[in-house]
Parts: C-alpha cells; sequence; structure tokens
C-alpha cells in the first residue's frame, strides 16, 4: 500500500495502542464519553458471532434480558454481514425451518427500516405521523433530561441501562423499548432527543432502525403508544434491578395496564 | 492496462466486509474510506463507535483518511489515474449527496449487496404488516447456500 502523509495508521501492535492513536486522533470524541466496548469491529470477529447464532433458543428466549440473543446487529449496520449470508446460517443452522421463523422475521424489520430509509431519507427525523397519545408534539420537551444522560434519575433499571449504553455501545432490545417508552411518555419527552442519545452511543446505530424503532415506541409510527409496567420488566429482567431499587413498590411504572394508560394519556380517546 | 488503474473502491459505513460486492469485483483496485470529518462532528459520535468501526477498517484493504468523504474521493482518484470510483449501495441521503458530488468528476459505479428478499415488484411500506406479507414469501429462500458453505465450516448442521 502506498505511503501518504495523509494517510492514517493501519499498523498497530495491539488494541490498546490503536484506542490511544484514535484518542489522539479525535480529541472531540472523547468529550462525549471516554468508554471503549468490548465488542470487536471486524469481518473475523463477525463470524465468529455468527457461527455462534441458535436460531430456536433466539425464538423461545429473546425477549428477556438473559435470552440468546446474537449481537450481530454492529456487524448487520455495517454490513460487515449482509442479511442474505445470515439468513442463510439461520438456515443451515437451524433443525428445521419452523425454528428460522422468529429470527429471519427479525432480519425482515431490518429490510423494511432500509428500505424506508430509501424512500423517505431524512424523512426518519420528521414524525411520519401524529402522536396518539392525547398529546400534540408540541407537548413534548426537545432536550433529553440531563438525570437521563447521566443514570440518576433513582429509578434502578433506567439508570442502569443508560450505563450500560454508554459504557458498551449496546441494550438489548426490550432494554431500548423500556428507556425509549420512559423517556417519551414517562418524561414526555420528543422521541427525536432520545434517537439521537442512543444514535452517539450504539455500536449498531443505524438512523433508520433506531430512529423508526423509536417512532414505534412514540406512536408516530405506529396505531398506539407503547408502554410496560414493572410487572413486564420484572418478568423480562429476573428482578435482577427491581431487587436493588430504593423506588420498588412505588415507583413510576407500577400499576396494571389500564392505571398507568389513564395516568400517561388522560386526554387520550380510542 | 489492468482493471487497478481505472478504477478505485470507495468503501463506507454500510459495507464494512471485505467480500462486498465492489471489493469483490474489483480485488486489484486501489481502495479507500474516508472519516466523514462533519459527520462525526454533527452527531457527536462516541469513541467506542470509532473504535469498532476502525477496527473493522483494519481488515480490509484501504487506504484510511479523513476529511470531506467526495473532495478525498476524488483526490485519491486523481492519484491513481482512475476513471471509475466503484462502491456499494446504500439507502442514506448522505451517500446519494457524496455520489453525486464525485460524479461531478469521475463515474460512479454503485453495486448492490445480496438481497433479503429476492424480489423487485412493489411493496407497500405503510406498516411491517403490509411488507412481510410479500416479502415473508421470499425471505426464507436461501441465496448461494454453496457458497456460503465454502466461505464458513460450521460442521454439525451440514
Amino acid at each position: 500500500m502506498m505511503t501518504n502523509d495523509r494517510n492514517m495508521r493501519r499498523d498497530f501492535a495491539d488494541r490498546e495502542e490503536l484506542i490511544t492513536y484514535i484518542r489522539e486522533q479525535f480529541p472531540d470524541t472523547v468529550r462525549v464519553d471516554d468508554y471503549v466496548s468490548t465488542t470487536v469491529g471486524g469481518r473475523k470477529a463477525a463470524e465468529k458471532q455468527l457461527r455462534a447464532i441458535q436460531p430456536g433458543r433466539y425464538a423461545k428466549s429473546r425477549n428477556f434480558m438473559n435470552g440468546a440473543v446474537t449481537r450481530l446487529s454492529a456487524y448487520i449496520r455495517y454490513g460487515v454481514l449482509g442479511l442474505a449470508e445470515v439468513r442463510d446460517t439461520a438456515l443451515r443452522r437451524a433443525r428445521n425451518k419452523n425454528e428460522t421463523q422468529k429470527f429471519i422475521n427479525e432480519l425482515g424489520w431490518r429490510d423494511y427500516w432500509q428500505r424506508l430509509y430509501a424512500q423517505i431519507g431524512d424523512g426518519i427525523w420528521q414524525d411520519r405521523e401524529p402522536y396518539k397519545t392525547g398529546y400534540s408534539a408540541r407537548s413534548y420537551a426537545a432536550d433529553l433530561p440531563e438525570d437521563i444522560r447521566e443514570g440518576s434519575t433513582g429509578l434502578k433499571c433506567v439508570d442502569s441501562f443508560s450505563q450500560e449504553l454508554h459504557e458498551t455501545g449496546y441494550l438489548h432490545n426490550h432494554a431500548r423499548m423500556w428507556m425509549a417508552s420512559y423517556i417519551v411518555h414517562w418524561r414526555r419527552v420528543r422521541w427525536q432527543a432520545g434517537a439521537r442519545w442512543f444514535l452517539e452511543h450504539l455500536l449498531d446505530g443505524d438512523p433508520a432502525s433506531n430512529n423508526l424503532s423509536w417512532q414505534w415506541v412514540a406512536s408516530t409510527f405506529s396505531h398506539k403508544p407503547y408502554f410496560f409496567n414493572r410487572d413486564n420488566l420484572e418478568r423480562y429482567t429476573d428482578g435482577v434491578y427491581c431487587r436493588d431499587c430504593p423506588l420498588v413498590g412505588h415507583c413510576d411504572f407500577e400499576g396494571s395496564y389500564d392505571e398507568l394508560a389513564q395516568k400517561l394519556f388522560p386526554h387520550k380517546t380510542d | 492496462m489492468p482493471e487497478a488503474r481505472s478504477t478505485i473502491v470507495w468503501v463506507h459505513g454500510d459495507c464494512l466486509n471485505p467480500y462486498g460486492p465492489a471489493l469483490q469485483l474489483h480485488p486489484d483496485a486501489p481502495a479507500i474510506w474516508v472519516w466523514d470529518d462533519a459527520l462525526l462532528d454533527q452527531w457527536q459520535i462516541s469513541l467506542k463507535r470509532i473504535v469498532f468501526i476502525y477496527e473493522c477498517l483494519l481488515e480490509l484493504p484501504v487506504v484510511i483518511r479523513r476529511g470531506d468523504v467526495a473532495t478525498e474521493v476524488v483526490a485519491f482518484a486523481e492519484e491513481h489515474g482512475a476513471q471509475i470510483v466503484a462502491t456499494t449501495e446504500s439507502p442514506s441521503p448522505r451517500f446519494r449527496a457524496i455520489c453525486k458530488d464525485i460524479r461531478r468528476s469521475f463515474k460512479v459505479q454503485t453495486l448492490p449487496v445480496d438481497p433479503l428478499i429476492n424480489y423487485d415488484g412493489h411493496i407497500d411500506l405503510k406498516r411491517f404488516s403490509r411488507y412481510w406479507r410479500v416479502a415473508e414469501r421470499y425471505a426464507f429462500d436461501p441465496t448461494k447456500p454453496e457458497a456460503a458453505q465454502e466461505r464458513f465450516d460450521f460442521g454439525g448442521n451440514k
């Protein structure tokens, strides 16, 4: 490869040396935060991860925080792995087609978001439809509250997810949904503020998948807002957050779905 | 003239794959990645995301530069006396804008990746359910299973 003063370095003894170099070259980025993920980039790491997928177990356990999720998202986002080859691998690894249904359906979501992106471009930043929460877009704050970014809300789950996002660049899909729902519906913040925060940190941060999923939660791209209660969170997290939460028993997420709907969307008419 | 002299490959963030279509079609062509300084600044992309991308780049045969993407790609093509810039398709509007800028100086060859859904007809994207009603018929058809099999050795499930 030709040498040129404008070329950035490619020769690093190890990961630490690479990270040091990046810190020097991109000083502004370190101001956001200084964490590096344990998830390693590159095709070799991607293939290793791909060899480990278990489509059958994924289908049964994917909604649980300790479920058999594949952790392929960052590799798929950057095209290190193509959707077609991931699908082909799933078909080969499953014992029968039935086992692959859910996994390939999820690949379909990625394909769907990408097709929509091609169609609407930067329109992914605009509300696709009005909120169906009883509130107009003007009722939502423009900026992400600092206590969410800093992980100091006092809610053990929310603060842990915030910290995990910053430190690892990854959140389980269910945690993303809870966070998005908390930010938009409990704190009444515009989805765009949360989406932008996620894109700063998620290794798999893709504008289309990210923004349109936030819109799905917000109800600007779905028929109704997505929200949850503590029972739901406790069940899918095996109670690890509620167990140590000082607010357990009287947190914002307590109550039945009907009670929470009344509280969150008092002006909503079906 | 060998192909490498007429074509360069521009690698972007939607295809950091050594088996991607542009690098596969032009295996001997000089290839470049450009850190989009304006984008990094605008989005405050965190250190961990940059490290991840950089690690992907180190497994690709690319020269790594930074600055304005179209300007750097054009300069790289000129350095190599190329006439064509080959790259991989992307739905991103920023990608389209950069291609438009490059086209002022060079021909751009945009190559598609293997699709999940091998269907060219109209699909209604109003809601996922409408999309899936059509897509589901094609989503489970394997593409190039033999080629994929060669690339990996999974054992067991052959």
